[in-house]
């Protein structure tokens, strides 16, 4: 390097990479990180077509058979659905002929054509469904796609606003300590001295017998974003202690800048990639909780479907033999969450590399 | 070392307070009075307006929490809502099924994740490698509740090997017989990400100077690894055990529920689904006293196991 | 000294290139070199960083990391054999044994749940089959060769109870153990304070000369490879420039990178306006600037800058409820005259640095004045202190931390003009950015560039630049070029003589080393512990120190470079 470098004459601007366009680049070349982003991608398009009503809008309806067999079973037998079926017909067989005692027998013949005029449909249930039915003949694909959307959703709104919560505040104990930071320790030990489940358990309690918390998905996004802020607060409080003390922040204090503009102009987009992963990895935990809440029925309310209702459904079809509601919950939840997961490794390896 | 101590105690006394503070603030203030909460549970509306009396419900609110904290010391929460057993009984004699479940649980999980993970470090970066990872975040993909549900089906139901559920007065035959079912599941269910995690630990120690240092000294592998490496790792590894002791007491509330286990975790279960705060209250408060006590043991024990730790 | 010709180790044809990732290309650290070690000598591996004698001297014992390729031509012989064919069992016996290796770092190259004794009696255990009794008795007697006091009771210390120097000597303890031939010490006094450093090479020395060893000494500095070196190996981007006796290298140096690292270091006893540096040589037109510039101060100066009594105490939490006062700084006073640079050097510690971010207000102050035109900083409010702000600033040591990684140069150098509203509008403001560019010796291109494209050099350019947009009339130079290559700092320097010779800006410059502060300074102040020794100009403190300190502190300066032969103007 010599100390005076040579000048070219137009300074041509040239776009240079810089954390983000590094990261992507490092990803797009690690299959398994695309592969998984590509699924989760998949997973949340599911997700969006569901909730604006375009598919699966109509998982509650019963148009099958109870536990109607899969279509790859077509030929199976189904004993329970055959056992309703011979209840109804029991039901339906016509009964003694009284014409002759009856005093009302001359009318009839008018009912009858009254009837004949009202018409009733009675729609043929399906024998079977494309992954089967549950009890009552609901679609289990339709379901699944239904339960993909609620317990995503949960966990993804969760993940925001546990990380928002859990970053503001690790934010302000980083940078400010004294006396914010002991507060804040303080507060975060409370948290923490309760073992999670627990916490989340007594939320919960509260949640679903007040209604104190709202109605429908929000008590249960409300429980897991309060009692799971802790693991990121812990981060990025200690990201910031060490961003605090660097000197360029000390730089940033010598040439005048505000406290404001410390915080968050100069160390925040140090520090965002760690929230980032972070944020992956609650998503992935808080859909996973999710599943176990509404299973036990703290989660989501009972006309919702979700991956946790259904698996609870399945819990006494396995004995009978019918195991697609199980299959179809838990297959679906297993390659989402495997994805997922492998995708927030991906990220950090991308955002964060160290040579292994 | 005795100065850490009693100023860990002294310290601890602000966070119980704390803890106390949001307990009641969420099932006083949040929850609000029980009449409404139990209006669908109990039927008999003269134990519900006992209830209400009890808690105080209609006096001011530092009148309630002057009442919680008395009960927290007094280890006298009263009776529950719902069975009006004592409070207290209900505690005591739920942690035995708990503790006999959990603790070979942690033992065992642990033994075989830190093996596992010892095996796997020395094969670091090849195929093998790669794959138990992938193997490791499939496996810790699908539900808990599946492997249960699937569990007890093979095992207890198909193959007959275990029962699918139940629990005696006997402590041998409950750890013979009904417990090995959910302990093996807890083990295969556990040593997945406790995996992961451990080999991590070990990487990071693998790629410190000491261990080049090591090798000049002309030291054969395995005692590089068996030795230098594996007493570095322990420290986080047993940084991680600590963290998840106290986690131990409400034991694994899935399995309780599942297998009809009567211990603590399900109790708080039920106890949710019946709204019975007083047993929830008490169980969060005590729990709560019982980590930090937990804490502060296994930080005075870390200085055995990391010189580096001072008392300060 | 034995000139003895026999060959200890033969390194041919080296080649180690480094694999990166799946996808790009290994990278070459060492390209095909070849040297030798003789017996019962010291040979110096001599270069800046990225030379890769690091990574050549790794290669020999086969400790380079994971993902090192070694060429199929190279060969490390040794004893007759190949090291770099030799199976793992016969090479494990080789190291610690017949070779062993001192690292730079000792606090982390010793493992800290060990106790120092264990880890020296492990080698002995290993290599000399000694059982746990005879081994701990050696193992005293290690510590005490090397110069540990209470030797026995430090047997069962743990690393981290021992300071840098000791750890250093307990792992030259576990070197010497058990009697190599070789020595490899890799930068082994580069982390260690000046006084101690001293005493470490002297130790060496001595072991060599007493146990007939021979070392291969890994180092950056030449004035070290001068006085204790009797052969010089030069290398420079992982080839050998040069290589040869110490007194041909240092009086009849051939090759112009040689040349250059022989004479942009400044000495003790030359000041030329401005440190040659590697490109006068490479360009070979030899424009050096040799005359000597003449440094000093007059009562007669103004004064810029005047500091009373400045106290700076840190407190601690400490046992059940007090607080550890740990004072920093005690009772500093000086003035800095306009236009001229004040020296403030001693060994690392907190004092130093401490004086330089409280005078900028970036700690607050215990106490103490600070006069600034006449106002006394330290009594400002914040929003007083503003106007203030601009017309002190300070370049920080390390050039990786002290620029925001998410931060274009732009935008690095925009927002101190931007803050303190210089220049009209962001037109103004980019123009102004440019020239200053070009006047620290950067491309106007690097406007848009992140500071991760840059060297260590550039970035304190950049840092020097974004202290000149506020157009400052102190610059506080904290260690600045410490942490740059010999080549590298001369160029800096060069800048910052430039800057001053045209602003007229006044310079406090904190530096622990002695042969810098000399070169630029024209005040000298000692600092020891927090509080000043002795303070002088220059040319007297060096000449005439008066304390006991400063004696100390002169005596350990190397003074191989004083053997090189004086360049011809």
């Amino acid at each position: 390097m010599s100390a005076i470098l040579s000048n070219p004459p137009a300074a041509a601007r040239r776009e240079s990479p810089g954390l983000w366009a590094l990261a992507w680049r490092r990803l797009r070349h690690d299959r398994v990180g695309m592969v998984s982003l590509v699924i989760v991608a998949f997973f949340l398009l599911l997700m969006v077509a569901s909730y604006a009503g375009l598919i699966a809008s109509d998982w509650n309806r019963e148009v099958g058979v109870s536990y109607a067999n899969p279509s790859f079973m077509a030929g199976a037998q189904n004993l329970e659905a055959q056992a309703i079926e011979q209840r109804k017909a029991a039901a339906k067989a016509p009964p003694v002929d009284l014409s002759d005692v009856d005093p009302l027998a001359p009318r009839y013949k008018e009912w009858a054509e009254r009837a004949a005029k009202i018409a009733v449909h009675e729609t043929k249930r399906a024998e079977t469904l494309p992954f089967g039915g549950d009890k009552w003949g609901r679609d289990v694909l339709k379901k699944t796609i239904k339960g993909s959307e609620v317990s995503i959703f949960v966990g993804l709104a969760s993940a925001f606003l546990a990380t928002i919560i859990g970053t503001l505040l690790g934010a302000m104990a980083g940078y400010w300590g004294g006396k914010v930071n002991d507060f804040l320790e303080w507060f975060y030990n409370i948290f923490t001295s309760i073992p999670y489940i627990l916490l989340i358990l007594a939320f919960a309690a509260v949640a679903t017998s007040t209604g104190k918390f709202g109605k429908g998905i929000v008590p249960i996004v409300l429980v897991l974003s309060l009692t799971g802020w802790t693991g990121i607060y812990r981060l990025i409080r200690a990201e910031y202690i060490k961003h605090s003390n660097r000197e360029y922040v000390k730089a940033a204090q010598a040439i005048g800048a505000s406290n404001a503009s410390r915080m968050f102009h100069h160390i925040l987009p140090n520090v965002s990639h760690v929230a980032l992963v972070q944020l992956s990895q609650y998503s992935v935990g808080f859909i996973k909780a999710e599943v176990i809440l509404s299973f036990l029925g703290f989660g989501v309310p009972v006309d919702m479907v979700s991956w946790g209702t259904m698996l609870a459904e399945a819990q006494n079809e396995l004995v009978i033999g019918k195991w697609w509601q199980l299959v179809a919950a838990g297959a679906s939840m297993a390659v989402l969450v495997t994805a997922f997961s492998l995708l927030t490794d991906s990220l950090r390896d991308a955002l964060d590399p160290k040579l292994k | 070392m005795t100065a850490y101590v009693i100023r860990r105690v002294w310290q601890m006394i602000p966070t119980i307070l704390g803890v106390i503070l949001l307990i009641f603030i969420l099932f006083n203030w949040v929850g609000g009075d029980p009449a409404q909460v139990l209006a669908g549970k109990i039927s008999n509306p003269a134990q519900i307006e006992n209830i209400r009396h009890q808690l105080g419900v209609d006096r001011p609110y530092w009148y309630q929490l002057w009442v919680f904290v008395k009960q927290v010391f007094t280890f006298d929460f009263g009776r529950s809502w719902s069975t009006n057993e004592l409070v207290s009984h209900i505690i005591l004699t739920r942690i035995g099924p708990t503790l006999t479940i959990m603790l070979p649980v942690v033992a065992i999980t642990t033994g075989l994740a830190v093996l596992f993970a010892v095996l796997v470090a020395y094969v670091r970066g090849s195929l093998s490698d790669r794959m138990v990872m992938i193997v490791c975040t499939v496996a810790m993909s699908v539900s808990f509740l599946v492997y249960i549900i699937v569990f007890q089906w093979l095992f207890g139901f198909i193959l007959g090997w275990f029962p699918v559920q139940g629990w005696s007065e006997s402590f041998w035959k409950n750890l013979t017989y009904y417990a090995p079912l959910p302990i093996m599941l807890a083990v295969f269910v556990g040593v997945a990400p406790e995996l992961r995690l451990y080999r991590s630990f070990f990487l990071d120690e693998i790629h410190q100077e000491y261990v080049r240092t090591a090798r000049a000294k002309g030291l054969p592998e395995n005692r590089v690894m068996l030795k230098h490496v594996m007493r570095n790792a322990l420290i986080p590894i047993l940084t991680n055990v600590g963290i998840n002791l106290p986690g131990v007491f409400v034991g694994s509330f899935l399995l309780e529920v599942f297998f009809s286990i009567p211990g603590l975790g399900r109790e708080v279960v039920t106890a949710v689904n019946r709204s019975d705060f007083p047993v929830i209250k008490a169980v969060t408060v005590y729990l709560a006293i019982i980590t930090m006590v937990i804490n502060l043991v296994v930080d005075v024990l870390y200085k055995f196991v990391d010189p580096r730790v001072t008392f300060k | 000294m034995n000139r003895q010709s026999s060959l200890l180790l033969q390194v041919h044809d080296l080649d180690v290139r480094f694999r990166l990732d799946r996808k790009s290309e290994p990278f070459r650290a060492v390209k095909g070199i070849s040297f030798d070690v003789p017996e019962h000598s010291t040979v110096a591996l001599v270069g800046e960083s990225g030379s890769g004698k690091s990574v050549s001297a790794m290669s020999i014992l086969g400790l380079l990391p994971e993902n090192a390729i070694v060429g199929p031509q190279s060969r490390i012989l040794y004893g007759g054999r190949d090291l770099l064919r030799t199976p793992q069992a016969e090479l494990q016996a080789i190291r610690g044994k017949d070779i062993s290796v001192i690292f730079q770092e000792p606090m982390t190259s010793l493992n800290p749940v060990f106790t120092v004794g264990e880890q020296i009696a492990e080698v002995l255990r290993q290599h000399m089959g000694m059982g746990i009794r005879q081994a701990q008795a050696r193992v005293a007697e290690l510590l005490n060769e090397v110069g540990i006091p209470n030797p026995q009771l430090r047997v069962h210390s743990y690393p981290h109870e021992m300071s840098g120097g000791q750890q250093q000597r307990v792992m030259i303890a576990m070197a010497i153990a058990c009697e190599p031939k070789l020595l490899i010490a890799d930068e082994p006094t580069t982390a260690l304070d000046v006084t101690i450093q001293k005493q470490i090479l002297d130790l060496i020395a001595n072991l060599q000369q007493r146990r007939h060893m021979s070392v291969l000494f890994i180092t950056h500095d030449l004035g070290v490879v001068g006085d204790i070196a009797d052969r010089v190996v030069v290398m420079q981007d992982g080839e050998i420039r040069e290589q040869g006796p110490v007194e041909a290298i240092f009086e009849q140096p051939k090759h112009p990178y040689t040349k250059a690292l022989l004479a942009c270091r400044p000495r003790l006893d030359r000041r030329p306006r401005r440190l040659p540096v590697i490109d006068d040589f490479l360009r070979g037109d030899g424009q050096l600037h040799l005359e000597e510039r003449h440094r000093g101060t007059s009562a007669a100066d103004e004064i810029i800058l005047e500091v009373r009594n400045l106290d700076k105490t840190f407190f601690l939490k400490e046992g059940l409820f007090g607080k550890r006062a740990i004072p920093a700084v005690k009772g500093v006073s000086f003035r800095l005259p306009k236009g001229k640079t004040l020296g403030l050097v001693g060994e690392s510690g907190l004092g130093k640095t401490t004086v330089g971010l409280t005078v900028m207000r970036l700690h607050e102050a215990t106490g103490g004045e600070v006069l600034f035109e006449g106002r006394n900083l330290l009594a400002l409010s914040e929003k007083e202190m503003m106007a203030y702000r601009r017309r002190i600033q300070i370049i920080f040591q390390n050039p990786y931390a002290s620029l925001n990684p998410r931060f274009t140069v732009g935008q690095i150098l925009l927002e101190p003009m931007r803050i303190h509203g210089i220049g009209a509008d962001d037109r103004e403001r980019i123009d102004m950015v440019m020239q200053l560019l070009r006047r620290v010796g950067l491309a106007e291109a690097s406007f848009y560039k992140y500071p991760h494209e840059f060297s260590g050099g550039q970035r304190q350019r950049i840092a020097i630049a974004r202290c000149l947009t506020m157009k400052p009339d102190v610059l506080i130079c904290d260690e600045s070029v410490s942490a740059l290559d010999v080549s590298v700092q001369a160029q800096v320097l060069n800048l910052l003589q430039d800057l001053q010779d045209e602003y007229g800006l006044s310079y406090i410059f904190i530096s622990h080393d002695l042969a810098v502060v000399k070169y630029i300074s024209d005040r000298v102040m000692v600092m020891n512990e927090g509080t000043v020794i002795e303070m002088a100009d220059s040319d007297d403190i060096y000449r005439q120190p008066r304390k006991e300190y400063t004696r100390r502190l002169l005596a350990s300066i190397p003074k191989g470079l004083e053997r090189a032969k004086e360049l011809e103007k």
